[in-house]
C-alpha cells in the first residue's frame, strides 16, 4: 500500500508540472489551432530567469522571501520571450498553410535552446559576462531555498518531497486563478469567444490580436512558474530541459482533449499518474524507470487511436 | 535577397546616358586592379601578393569584371542581338552588388588575416573602386523590353551542348570547392557562384535554362549522374572529401524519401529518422559484427530487403492509427514514435530488456560490406585513379538514390501522386472525388519508412558503428529542413538542401559552435520570407502567395501548356 501511495504522490507531482506546461499549449491551440512546439522552450526559460533573478540580484541567498522574486523573474523571461516569438514569427504566418507556422515553431525551438546554451553567460562574440553567470553548455545548480527544499517529510512509509508540496500548490493555485480570469475576466470570456469563432468575435468587437498576445503570455506565466518548480524538484536546470517536458506535456494537452483548460490539468496529472505506476508495476524487464517516456508516448498514440478527442475533449480534431 | 532602395527616376533619366561608360570603366579597373598585387601579406588567402600573377581570388574577381563586360555590351554594342532577351538592366545590378560586397569582404579578410589595413596593396584599392563604380553604374541602367525566353530557340545540338557545359561546370566547381581549405576562400567562392546565380536568374538565363532542360530531360538526368558519377574521380584517390559527399549522399537520401511523405502527400512526419535508424539497427545486428546480435546472416541484398521491410512496418504500426486523426496531431505522434524508438534502442542492452542493440554503447565495428570478390573497404584503382571506401559507398548510395528519385518521380506522375497531392490541398474535397484518402495517407507513409530503411542498411556499414544518439530528434529536423530550404515536393530542390545543409557545417568549422543557432534562425526566416523554398514547384508558390494574381496567371499558362 505504501509503495501504491508513494508512486500516487510523484506521479501527482510530475503531473502538476505537466499540467502547468500543458496549459500553454491548450491554450495557444484552443484560439489559433497552432500547436506552439516551442512552448517547452518558454518554461526552460522561465527556469533560466529565476535562475538569473536568484543569482544577479540576491548573490544565491536562500531566504524564503526570495522565491516571490524568482518567480516574477521567470515570468518576465518566459512572457518577454512568448510575446516576441509571437509577435515576430507567428503573427506573420497567421493565414500561411498549416505546415509553415509548425516549422517556424521547430526553429524557434532549436534557437532558444542554443541561445541559452551559447549566450547565456555572455553577450554574443563577446566574453563580456559582469555579473560572473555560470556556462550553461552543462547543468547549471539551481539555486536552494529554505522551507520550500530542504529534507523531506515522511508520513507512514511515504516520502514527500518538500519541493513537491510547492509543485502541487503551485498548479492548485494557477488552476484557481485560472479559472477565474477564464470565467470572471471580460479578457477571459473574450478569449472563449475567440476560441469559438474568431472571426464573429472580433465584429463584436473584440480585439483578436490582443487576446491571441494574451493566451501565448497566459501559458508562459504557467510554464515560467512550473520552470521555478522543476528547478527545485531536480536542484539543476539545463537547456536541453524544455524538450522531453514540452513532448510530455502536450502529450497531457492531446490526453487531457486539446483546447479544453480543465482537460490539460486532468490530462497531465493523469499523465503523470500513469507514468509512476507504470514505474512500479509493469512486470518483467520493461518496467521500471528506463522504459516511463516510452510508455507515456505509448499511451498518446492510445489515446488517439480510442479516444481522439481525449479524455474530456470537445473540440473536433479532424483538421487537415 | 539584399533590396537597395531605388534612386529617384529624375537622377535616372539625367545620368542615364553615363552609366554604361561609368560601367566599363568600373569593370576594366575591377579587372586591370585584380591583376595587380592585393595583399602585401603573401600568406594570406593563397598568394595575392604577385602583380600579374593573379591567385585564386583574383581570379574570381576578373570573371566578374567580365560578366559585367559582356552584360554592358550586350545593353550597348556588338551584342545587342543577345541584350534583345537578357534583361541585362536587372542582371547588372546583381551582378554589381555582388561584386562589390565581395570585393568589401576580401578586404576584409585581408585585414583580419594579416593584421591590420595597411596590408591592402594598390591593386585592392583599385579592384575595389572598380567595384563601386560598376555598383554605381549598374543603378542607373535602364531597364528595358525583353522578347519572350520561350521562343528562344538554339540548334538542338547547341542546347545539349549548354547542359553539358553547365553540368562540367557543377562538377568542377563542387570538386574546387571541397578542395579550399581556407574558410574565406570558400565563403568568397560561394559568394561568387551565388552573385553570379543571381545574375543568371535576374538576367532571365535560368528562364530560358529551364524551357532547354524541358525540351531535353532525359539529357539533363543523364548529364547530372554523370557528372554525379564522375565525382570520385575528381579527388585523385583523397578520401577525405568522399566521405563527406557520401554522409551527404545518405542524408539526401533520407530527405528524398521524406519528401514523399511530406512534399506530396503532406504528412509532416517528425519522427522520420527513426526509420532510417530501424534500417541502420537490421544492417548493424544482422552483420557479421562480433557485436551483432541476430544469428542469421543472409547476402546483404536480403538485409536491405529485411531492413526496409522492418522499417515499412514499423511505419504501418505507427501509420495506420494515427493517419486517421490528420494534421497537427501526426506531427506529434510521430515524434513521440521518434522518441519511442530512440528510447527502446537506448534500453535494449540485456538489463532493461532483451539485449538487441547493446544499448548507449551501440553495435561496433561493423564490417565492410562485400559484394562477392569486391569489398568495400579495399581501395580499387579504375583508370590509373585510385578509389577508396567511401568512394565505394558513394556509388553504391549514388545507385539507391538513383533508385529514389525514379520512385519518386514515377509515383509523382501517377494516379497515386496526383491522388497524394489532391490530399494535400484539400482531403475532404479529394474524399469526395472519390480519392482513397486513408489508404493513400498510408501508402505514402510505408513507401517513405521503406526507401529510409533500405539507406540505413547501407549507412549501418557506412559508419562502422550505430548507436542511438545518432537518431536524435534534431536530425529528423534537420531532413525536414533540407525539405523546407530545397522546396517540398521539387527533386532538384531537396537535392540542392540536402547538399547545403550537410556540407556547409562541415566545411565552415569555425562557426561549428553556432551551426545550430543559425540552423533555428534560418528555418524561421525561411518560413517568412520565402516559405516554398529555393527551388520552387509553381503550385507550391502559389499556394503560398495566394493573393499574387500575375503568378497565378503564370502558372496556369504553364498548366494549359503541360494539357496541351
Amino acid at each position: 500500500m505504501d509503495t501504491f501511495v508513494q508512486q500516487l504522490v510523484n506521479g501527482l507531482t510530475l503531473g502538476s508540472l505537466y499540467a502547468l506546461i500543458a496549459v500553454g499549449y491548450t491554450v495557444v491551440y484552443g484560439i489559433l489551432q497552432l500547436i506552439n512546439f516551442a512552448h517547452g522552450e518558454i518554461f526552460m526559460i522561465g527556469a533560466f530567469g529565476a535562475l538569473t533573478t536568484s543569482l544577479v540580484l540576491f548573490r544565491g541567498q536562500t531566504g524564503l522571501w526570495v522565491l516571490p522574486f524568482m518567480i516574477i523573474g521567470a515570468i518576465i523571461a518566459s512572457v518577454g520571450t512568448a510575446v516576441l516569438m509571437e509577435r515576430f514569427a507567428y503573427r506573420p504566418l497567421r493565414n500561411a498553410p498549416r505546415l509553415a507556422p509548425l516549422i517556424t515553431a521547430i526553429g524557434i525551438s532549436v534557437f532558444l535552446q542554443e541561445l541559452v546554451r551559447l549566450n547565456y553567460n555572455h553577450l554574443p562574440f563577446t566574453s563580456w559576462n559582469p555579473f560572473n553567470l555560470p556556462d550553461a553548455k552543462s547543468r547549471i545548480p539551481f539555486p536552494q531555498i529554505d522551507v520550500v527544499t530542504g529534507p523531506a517529510f515522511q508520513i507512514g512509509g511515504v516520502t514527500i518531497q518538500r519541493s513537491a508540496i510547492f509543485t502541487v500548490g503551485a498548479l492548485l493555485m494557477c488552476a484557481a486563478l485560472l479559472w477565474y480570469f477564464i470565467n470572471r475576466t471580460k479578457t477571459g470570456r473574450g478569449m472563449q469567444a475567440v476560441s469559438q469563432d474568431a472571426d464573429t468575435a472580433r465584429l463584436m468587437g473584440i480585439n483578436v490580436d490582443r487576446i491571441i498576445v494574451v493566451a501565448f503570455a497566459l501559458g508562459a506565466v504557467l510554464a515560467g512558474i512550473a520552470g521555478v518548480a522543476q528547478g527545485l524538484q531536480n536542484n539543476n536546470i539545463d537547456f536541453r530541459m524544455g524538450f522531453l517536458a514540452g513532448l510530455k506535456a502536450f502529450t497531457a494537452a492531446v490526453l487531457g482533449g486539446i483546447g479544453n483548460i480543465q482537460g490539460a490539468v486532468v490530462g497531465g496529472l493523469v499523465l503523470g499518474i500513469v507514468e509512476g505506476m507504470a514505474t512500479q508495476y509493469i512486470p518483467g524487464q520493461f518496467g521500471g524507470s528506463p522504459w516511463k517516456d516510452v510508455w507515456a508516448f505509448v499511451l498518446l498514440i492510445l489515446v488517439l487511436v480510442f479516444r481522439p478527442q481525449g479524455l474530456l475533449g470537445a473540440k473536433a480534431v479532424d483538421r487537415a | 535577397m539584399i533590396r537597395i532602395p531605388n534612386i529617384p527616376e529624375s537622377v535616372v533619366v539625367k545620368h542615364g546616358p553615363k552609366a554604361w561608360p561609368l560601367g566599363l570603366a568600373g569593370a576594366g579597373l575591377l579587372i586591370f586592379g585584380s591583376l595587380l598585387s592585393w595583399s602585401f601579406d603573401p600568406q594570406v588567402l593563397g598568394d595575392l601578393s604577385i602583380s600579374f600573377n593573379p591567385g585564386a581570388l583574383q581570379i574570381m574577381a576578373i570573371a566578374q569584371g567580365l560578366l559585367a563586360i559582356i552584360l554592358l555590351l550586350a545593353d550597348k554594342g556588338p551584342l545587342t542581338s543577345l541584350g534583345q532577351w537578357a534583361d541585362t538592366a536587372l542582371a547588372l545590378r546583381a551582378l554589381a552588388t555582388w561584386a562589390l560586397l565581395f570585393m568589401a569582404i576580401v578586404l576584409v579578410a585581408i585585414t583580419v588575416e594579416a593584421g591590420g589595413l595597411v596590408n591592402i596593396e594598390p591593386g585592392g584599392w583599385i579592384a575595389f573602386l572598380g567595384a563601386v563604380l560598376l555598383f554605381a553604374a549598374s543603378r542607373l541602367v535602364l531597364p528595358r523590353e525583353t522578347r519572350d525566353l520561350g521562343h528562344a530557340r538554339l540548334p538542338g545540338w547547341a542546347e545539349i551542348l549548354v547542359i553539358v557545359a553547365l553540368m562540367a561546370a557543377i562538377l568542377f566547381g563542387t570538386a574546387y570547392a571541397l578542395g579550399l581549405s581556407d574558410a574565406w576562400e570558400f565563403v568568397l567562392f560561394l559568394m561568387l557562384v551565388t552573385g553570379v546565380v543571381i545574375t543568371g536568374i535576374r538576367a532571365g538565363f535560368l528562364t530560358w535554362l529551364g524551357h532547354v532542360t524541358t525540351r531535353h530531360k532525359h539529357v539533363l538526368m543523364l548529364a547530372a549522374f554523370a557528372v554525379a558519377f564522375l565525382f570520385p574521380f575528381t579527388q585523385n584517390g583523397s578520401d577525405a572529401n568522399m566521405s563527406i559527399a557520401s554522409q551527404v549522399l545518405i542524408f539526401a537520401a533520407a530527405a528524398m524519401g521524406l519528401n514523399i511523405v511530406v512534399g506530396l502527400a503532406g504528412l509532416l512526419d517528425l519522427g522520420y529518422i527513426a526509420f532510417l535508424g530501424a534500417g541502420a539497427y537490421v544492417g548493424a545486428t544482422m552483420s557479421t559484427s562480433a557485436f551483432a546480435t541476430i544469428g542469421w546472416k543472409p547476402p546483404f541484398i536480403v538485409v536491405m530487403l529485411v531492413g526496409g521491410c522492418v522499417s515499412a512496418t514499423l511505419g504501418l504500426i505507427i501509420g495506420a492509427p494515427t493517419l486517421r486523426v490528420s494534421g497537427d496531431y501526426l506531427a506529434i505522434v510521430t515524434l513521440g514514435f521518434g522518441e519511442i524508438f530512440r528510447l527502446s534502442m537506448f534500453n535494449l542492452d540485456g538489463n532493461n530488456g532483451p539485449n538487441l542493440t547493446h544499448g548507449p554503447n551501440g553495435v561496433p565495428a561493423i564490417p565492410d560490406l562485400t559484394f562477392g570478390s569486391f569489398n568495400f573497404g579495399d581501395t580499387h584503382t579504375l583508370l590509373g585513379i585510385p578509389l577508396a571506401r567511401f568512394s565505394n559507398y558513394y556509388f553504391l548510395l549514388l545507385v539507391l538514390i538513383a533508385f529514389i528519385i525514379l520512385v519518386f518521380a514515377r509515383l509523382n506522375n501517377s494516379r497515386i501522386g496526383r491522388g497524394w497531392v489532391a490530399i494535400r490541398e484539400d482531403e475532404k474535397a479529394a474524399e469526395a472525388m472519390g480519392v482513397n484518402v486513408f489508404g493513400l495517407k498510408i501508402l505514402a507513409f510505408v513507401v517513405g519508412a521503406f526507401l529510409a530503411g533500405l539507406a540505413g542498411t547501407i549507412k549501418a556499414h557506412q559508419d562502422v558503428s550505430v548507436t542511438p544518439d545518432q537518431y536524435i530528434f534534431l536530425e529528423s529536423a534537420f531532413l525536414l529542413a533540407a525539405i523546407v530550404l530545397g522546396g517540398m515536393g521539387t527533386v532538384a530542390g531537396v537535392l540542392i538542401g540536402a547538399v547545403i545543409l550537410k556540407l556547409l557545417p562541415e566545411k565552415l568549422r569555425f562557426f561549428a559552435d553556432y551551426r545550430l543557432l543559425l540552423f533555428g534562425l534560418l528555418l524561421v526566416l525561411m518560413m517568412r520570407f520565402r516559405p516554398e523554398g529555393l527551388v520552387a514547384s509553381r503550385r507550391r508558390q502559389l499556394e503560398f502567395h495566394e493573393a499574387d494574381e500575375e503568378l497565378a496567371v503564370r502558372v496556369e499558362g504553364d498548366i494549359a501548356e503541360v494539357v496541351i
